[in-house]
């Protein structure tokens, strides 16, 4: 008995108190920063539509006569997104339920997904060879495209650096709420892509 | 909002004090502060000083139109000084005044020991000053929406830009704050109405302000690369007409949702007894945001610029937007009646500003009934287009800052430490009321007389009658104008008093009123048990029970 009574304490259980957690600051704030993101893509989208209906109601081109816009990026586009979204939810799993092996897997595909996505766009205004003008709809195809690249890229760098916290051990599987508010904001930008997608690519 | 409903489990930690104080004093404590209360004053100050410069925009349009032969004073100043007066009564002043309100108090009353993300709301503040300073520049080099320097055009969308991130990243702290830092036992039910309202405007201003941002893109977009060409057509002309629909109905009315919290917060304390169904006046600020929500009458870019207008959703939201008001007004009388009054100066403020607030809506609802024509033209021009429209934006707009110069007045213990004189108070109150019925009321009647939106455009008939009524909306703006003048002198004075207020001169019934005046780093040392929506008044009348 004597033994146990003059144990030194373990340094674990007399250091202070962890800091509180901030329940779901991140997570409500990246809802909050996701819509706001999606409502400036979808409020381009829209102004671009009504120019366009206004255009095709004046017997006017939407488009400048010798540019075609291809579908196949905008739809390897979307594939691609909606990969990225079994992707980033196989992260979050993974994190949740401690399996470090398949959270760096999930997030470097996760972000390859991203960058092939950037990619695809890069090769689609390659393709376009339009001029940036904002005399008719092309500015407008830009603007709206390029505004959700944005989105998409600061939803990447969100991700990476949630990511980088995992790989440093900061992220538990208790403590994951900084990769769930990346993933909501992912899952934003992701659905935001579908109006773009079918408003932009395939009604052209 | 259902994984939200529930109390957070570990806000308790949340509202313990950081373990650490701000070592840096003077300047440095004001540039590298992240605390929120030191960041709800730089909202507030800057604020003021934009409206010093709205106003005399203001008063000096409004000093052009005495004679509607002509721009004979402003020239070509004339259209870049009335779109600046607007743009930046709304976004310079208005708005940041609520942020810089809601940043310092939000806290406090859900029991936080800080803002959520103190050091992006910091950014916002910044951000904010550098994008309404370079505002006033672009304007100053006649650049701005009917401004004739392309440059300053362009570096007026840029700055107004800024402005609108800022915004909208101070709206996601304080929205953050009161959805995630509440304290155990503050269920939802339970927010204070101002928290609550500043919810509510939080976002509905997270869905106007991006769709605000995205349009002043494309104007940039469009001057940049489109000029006259552009389907802007025309990009500085019609860059106040692409933007104005946010100064129309419903949106306009959305400036006004925290100023009810900030009357709900006041009158129950000033009845001295709870606020009568706290639940209800909860879910009726919640409907008057909902129906705020204006961004569907974004101005069209084809043929029809209101293709909306007369159009069922809006006649039906122009006139649902009143019944959330009489509901709260209904409950303030009720809480008034059920007390016992003490006509204080804030809830002098707060009934001057109820009251414009409902000239203003019911205003907006005769807008919306078509067969209601201006006298002129055979009612080809509709109200909608007239200044009758701008009297609504200077009722609701106006009715707000004295329901928010309420709220400085009544939160001041914890914004400076220290309180107004209370007659003089009430005295500037009342002429803040005379000054918005002479600047808004003769602008409704020289609407029905035909009068414009926008000055000078196209006015030929009444003229002599509306030059009449201009003469008395330039004496409402002076009026104003002292009334502002004289609340800043009082505040001056206040602050010069060594008299300390004490933690909780009014009795208030919310948190804010639990920790010292002005509250320390941390805000508090210790917090009431929270079992209702006031948790002071329960505390006060437990002891008073048990001391009986």
């Amino acid at each position: 008995m004597s033994a146990v009574a003059t144990t030194t304490p373990s340094p674990i259980l007399t250091a202070p108190p962890a800091p509180p957690r901030r329940p779901r600051v991140l997570t409500v704030a990246a809802a909050f920063g996701g819509v706001a993101s999606g409502l400036v893509v979808l409020t381009m989208l829209g102004v671009y539509l009504q120019v366009r209906g206004e255009r095709l109601a004046d017997g006017v081109p939407a488009l400048p006569e010798d540019v075609t816009l291809p579908l196949t990026p905008g739809n390897m586009g979307l594939v691609t997104l909606a990969m990225s979204v079994v992707t980033v939810a196989w992260l979050c799993y993974s994190l949740r339920n401690e399996d470090r092996t398949h959270a760096y897997l999930a997030l470097g595909v996760s972000l390859l997904l991203g960058v092939a996505f950037i990619n695809a766009t890069a090769y689609l205004y390659q393709q376009l060879s339009m001029p940036f003008t904002m005399t008719g709809t092309s500015g407008l195809i830009y603007a709206v495209t390029g505004a959700h690249l944005v989105m998409t890229f600061v939803g990447l760098v969100f991700l990476a650096v949630m990511g980088f916290h995992a790989l440093g051990g900061q992220l538990t599987g208790r403590d994951a709420e900084s990769m769930s508010a990346a993933a909501l904001y992912w899952y934003v930008t992701v659905a935001v892509y579908l109006p773009v997608w079918y408003g932009i690519y395939v009604t052209k | 909002m259902t994984v939200t409903e529930d109390a957070p489990a570990a806000v308790s930690a949340a509202s313990e004090p950081p373990a650490s104080t701000p070592a840096s004093t003077g300047l440095a404590a004001i540039l590298g502060s992240g605390d929120h209360k030191v960041v709800g004053r730089l909202w507030i100050v800057a604020s003021l000083f934009h409206l010093l410069l709205a106003g005399a925009a203001a008063l000096a349009v409004a000093a052009e139109k005495i004679d509607l032969s002509g721009a004979d004073v402003l020239e070509d100043w004339l259209g870049p000084l009335y779109a600046y007066r607007s743009i930046a009564a709304a976004f310079l002043f208005l708005l940041p005044l609520t942020i810089g309100l809601a940043t310092a108090i939000v806290p406090l009353q859900v029991g936080a020991s800080t803002l959520a993300f103190p050091r992006a709301a910091t950014a916002a503040a910044w951000t904010y000053l550098l994008g309404g300073g370079l505002l006033v520049g672009s304007v100053l080099i006649e650049g701005g929406p009917y401004g004739t320097d392309v440059e300053g055009v362009r570096l007026f969308v840029v700055s107004f830009a800024l402005v609108l991130v800022a915004q909208a990243v101070a709206w996601v702290c304080i929205a953050t704050t009161v959805l995630s830092l509440r304290v155990p036992g503050m269920t939802m039910r339970r927010v204070p109405l101002f928290a609550w309202s500043s919810l509510v405007a939080a976002t509905v201003w997270l869905i106007t302000l991006p769709v605000l941002a995205a349009i002043t893109v494309l104007a940039y977009l469009d001057i940049r690369y489109g000029g006259a060409g552009g389907f802007f057509g025309g990009g500085e002309q019609t860059l106040y007409t692409r933007i104005s629909w946010v100064f129309g109905t419903p949106s306009v009315y959305a400036f006004a949702i925290p100023a009810l919290g900030v009357i709900g917060s006041v009158v129950p304390v000033f009845a001295r007894t709870r606020h009568q169904r706290h639940r209800l006046a909860q879910g009726l600020i919640a409907a008057f945001g909902a129906l705020s929500v204006g961004v569907w009458t974004v101005t069209g870019y084809g043929s029809d610029p209101y293709p909306w207008l007369y159009e069922g959703p809006w006649v039906v939201v122009s006139f649902a937007v009143l019944i959330p008001l009489l509901g709260l007004i209904g409950l303030w009388v009720a809480t008034l009646v059920q007390g016992r009054l003490e006509l204080s100066s804030p809830l002098v403020f707060g009934l001057a500003a109820v009251l414009m607030l409902l000239v203003g809506l019911l205003a907006g609802a005769v807008q919306a009934i078509e067969p209601i024509e201006t006298l002129v033209d055979e009612g080809a021009t509709p109200l909608f287009s007239t200044s009758w429209s701008a009297a609504i934006a200077g009722y609701v707009g106006l009715a707000a800052m004295i329901a928010l110069l309420g709220g400085v007045v009544y939160w001041a213990p914890k914004l400076v430490g220290r309180t107004f004189d209370e007659a003089p108070a009430k005295v500037l109150a009342v002429v803040l009321l005379a000054g918005t019925v002479l600047w808004a009321f003769p602008e409704l009647v020289a609407g029905l007389l035909g009068q414009p939106a926008l000055p000078l455009v196209g006015v030929t008939e009444n003229d002599a009658a509306i030059e009449g009524l201009n003469v008395a909306t330039l004496v409402g703006g002076v009026v104003l104008a002292l009334g502002v003048a004289g609340l800043v002198a009082l505040f001056a004075v206040a602050a010069r008093r060594d008299e300390l207020p004490g933690d909780d001169p009014w009795s208030g019934h919310t948190l804010e009123w639990a920790t010292s005046s002005p509250p320390p780093y941390g805000n508090f040392a210790s917090l009431p048990e929270v079992t209702s929506e006031a948790p002071l008044y329960d505390a006060r009348h437990r002891s008073e029970e048990g001391s009986a």
